[in-house]
């Protein structure tokens, strides 16, 4: 009887103290968060003051940043947008420490490998920026050259340019996340294909004129080619 | 009888001996070399040990320039025998590893018969020294070097002449030299007669900006042709940081103007005659020339803001030489073609001019009338605003300074097309005006330069 009584006691035992080990868990959990949110809207002002005080939003105005946001409808601030983003990841780490602190099995198994896997989005991230500013670089270095040039096409090759990079860096960001590895490869490698083999058809079909008087005035001598066009004979020094 | 003879035999010898000056030849540079400063490298310095000092030194720049400057080396040669027989002379040629037979002509080059430019005998021997130069590829970086044995040689004047010169005469010598050995002056700028469409970054944008920013008239301040004292050309050492910049390339002749006149060196110039060069320059792309030149006005805008912003207006610069009229050979110029780059440019390059040229300027720009292009005009007073408002713009934004400047070429076609539109049936006196009244406009708007410089 008296066994019996100790069993049944035991296992209330067992039972309150897996419930207060889960209330506890539960009330880490909670503080955890309010800390998380209080220090997330800490940061996001003083980063926002920050990002102010460096002229973040002008210096992103001048190297397009802004016009890309306006042009996807995000018409805030860039200062206000990574002060929240500073805020947000805050919260967010603090949440994932949160969910440790419910010692839920399941949940850190999954958060053992989101830890693994969040290198990968930062590199990611950063190909992204660093693959846009450079189109921008690449795409307006085309353009200033083909006007200087004289041809009439550069905008449309100055976007090529520009797009080019942005695949490139699309393709790269995306095999670094794992993402259809294989198939980002063969995508990029067939667009990348078609596009030149597009461009040597349309050259060698549309443009084959111009070709030929290009290799004419190259090879043969000014009698036996085209009429050349004069250069001008101005010495700007 | 025997006398006679003999004095001919004498005069004989003498003439041989003139044919052949002494030419000292540095071989390339071995690897571990080129960092060295060019003096510092053996066979330079041995050369300079045997020389130890001279009084003058001529310095001619070079690249693949084989068809023009042995013809520039034999004017020099006669030049200093005719009119500086009795000092010690040094010809440098620096170049930039030439690939045509530039080392060879400039080695040959000899004047071969003195007598028939009744040049007497020299007193003192001419020496030749030919070395490639070090550093970033340019005529800078070769001007570098030349400075670098006239320091070391501790001459007291030096004069640089470009290689691919087809009108220099030995007076170009006396002209460039006197001023400093006879008369005291620092630097010797050139006054040359040239077509009236030429020298065009010169006349548009140089000119006009150095006169109204230093007060100096200095009508050539790029011209490539200068005299100058030893201690000047040590002074241009003094900042070993500006040959890494577009100074070591086209940038280094309005660089020593600008040096010599804001540091208050006493500034002349000599008359020269026409200038007329071989077809080309040896950078075949006008934006990159543009940037170079262009780039180091600016930068030095910032180097004297101090000097420029206490000076108004500007005062002739003293002149030497006989002055006289020549005819040139007329020359091909399509403006057409600039026009229609300029509205290419208006068309795509709006968001970088956005970055420099204030609203009014770009609707202005956009209200030009391409056609017929007779007609086409942009006008002095809203290209003196272009040019200090893209001057103000490399001062302060962080747009990249090489698109900034690279973005100006179509505005400059667009103002070269208007000036020769303007010039085209005027004589050389009427375009002077017309130049005149430009480089008024840009004194008259330099308040605006100066309220604005630091935005």
């Amino acid at each position: 009887m008296d066994g019996l009584m100790d069993k049944t006691i035991e296992a209330f035992n067992r039972f309150f103290e897996s419930v207060l080990q889960y209330l506890t868990n539960i009330l880490s959990f909670i503080l955890i968060i309010a800390v998380g949110l209080v220090l997330g809207h800490l940061l996001k002002v003083l980063s926002n003051k920050f990002f102010k005080l460096i002229k973040v939003d002008a210096h992103s105005e001048r190297s397009e940043v802004t016009e890309m946001l306006n042009r996807g409808g995000i018409t805030e601030p860039i200062s206000s947008l990574l002060s929240k983003a500073v805020g947000w990841i805050t919260v967010f780490v603090f949440f994932i420490i949160a969910l440790g602190a419910l010692e839920v099995p399941k949940v850190e198994t999954l958060l053992g490998e989101f830890f693994v896997y969040v290198p990968n989005i930062l590199v990611a991230i950063v190909v992204v920026f660093l693959g846009y500013m450079l189109s921008n670089f690449v795409g307006r270095t085309v353009l200033i050259a083909c006007v200087n040039a004289g041809m009439k096409s550069s905008g449309l090759i100055s976007k090529l340019a520009r797009a080019g990079v942005l695949i490139l860096t699309a393709s790269m960001a995306l095999e670094q996340l794992g993402i259809g590895r294989e198939t980002t490869v063969m995508a990029f490698t067939i667009i990348f294909g078609g596009v030149v083999l597009t461009l040597s058809l349309a050259f060698g079909l549309g443009g084959k004129d111009i070709a030929r008087e290009y290799l004419e005035s190259k090879c043969k001598r000014p009698e036996e080619g085209v009429k050349e066009q004069k250069e001008d004979e101005i010495s700007h020094l | 009888m025997e006398a006679k003879t003999a004095a001919k035999k004498k005069a004989k010898t003498t003439k041989k001996k003139q044919v052949a000056p002494p030419v000292i030849t540095a071989p390339p540079p071995a690897s571990e070399e080129c960092a060295k400063s060019a003096v510092l490298r053996k066979e330079v310095h041995e050369s300079l040990e045997e020389i130890k000092k001279a009084d003058i030194l001529v310095g001619i720049p070079s690249y693949n320039n084989g068809s023009t400057i042995g013809h520039v080396a034999r004017a020099v040669q006669a030049g200093l025998a005719k009119y500086f027989p009795d000092m010690r002379s040094v010809l440098v040629n620096s170049d930039g590893g030439s690939t045509d037979n530039t080392v060879c002509a400039f080695q040959d080059a000899v004047v071969e018969d003195f007598n028939s430019l009744f040049i007497p005998h020299r007193v003192s021997p001419l020496m030749k020294i030919n070395t490639p130069y070090h550093g970033i590829p340019g005529k800078g970086s070769a001007f570098r070097t030349i400075f670098e044995i006239a320091k070391e040689l501790d001459v007291k004047a030096c004069v640089v002449v470009d290689s691919d010169l087809r009108s220099i005469t030995p007076e170009w010598i006396d002209l460039l030299l006197s001023p400093i050995l006879k008369e005291g002056f620092d630097f010797v700028a050139p006054y040359y007669l040239r077509h009236k469409f030429d020298g065009t970054i010169t006349n548009s944008i140089v000119y006009p900006v150095t006169r109204a920013l230093y007060g100096k008239q200095i009508r050539q301040p790029i011209g490539g042709d200068f005299g100058f004292t030893g201690e000047l050309a040590k002074f241009y050492l003094k900042d070993e940081s500006v040959w890494e910049s577009d100074i070591a390339r086209f940038g280094v002749d309005i660089w020593m103007t600008t040096t010599a006149v804001a540091n208050g060196f006493k500034v002349c110039q000599s008359f020269l005659g026409a200038k007329i060069h071989a077809a080309k320059e040896p950078s075949s792309d006008l934006s990159d020339m543009l940037r170079e030149v262009v780039g180091v006005l600016f930068d030095l805008m910032a180097k004297y803001e101090d000097k420029w912003s206490e000076v108004e207006g500007s005062e002739p610069t003293e002149m030497y030489g006989f002055r006289y009229e020549v005819g040139l050979e007329p020359i091909h110029v399509d403006i057409e073609r600039m026009i229609d780059k300029f509205v290419l440019g208006r068309e795509e390059l709006g968001s970088i001019w956005q970055a420099a040229l204030p609203a009014e300027l770009i609707w202005y720009l956009h209200s030009l009338e391409p056609s017929p292009w007779q007609e086409f005009r942009l006008p002095a007073d809203m290209w003196a605003d272009i040019i200090y408002n893209f001057a103000i713009a490399y001062h302060n934004t962080d747009v990249n300074k090489t698109h900034l400047l690279k973005s100006l070429t179509p505005l400059y076609l667009a103002r070269v097309a208007s000036f020769i539109n303007e010039a085209l049936n005027a004589n050389a006196d009427e375009v002077e005006k017309i130049l005149e009244d430009a480089c008024l406009k840009f004194e008259e708007k330099k308040a605006y330069l100066a309220e604005n410089w630091d935005r």
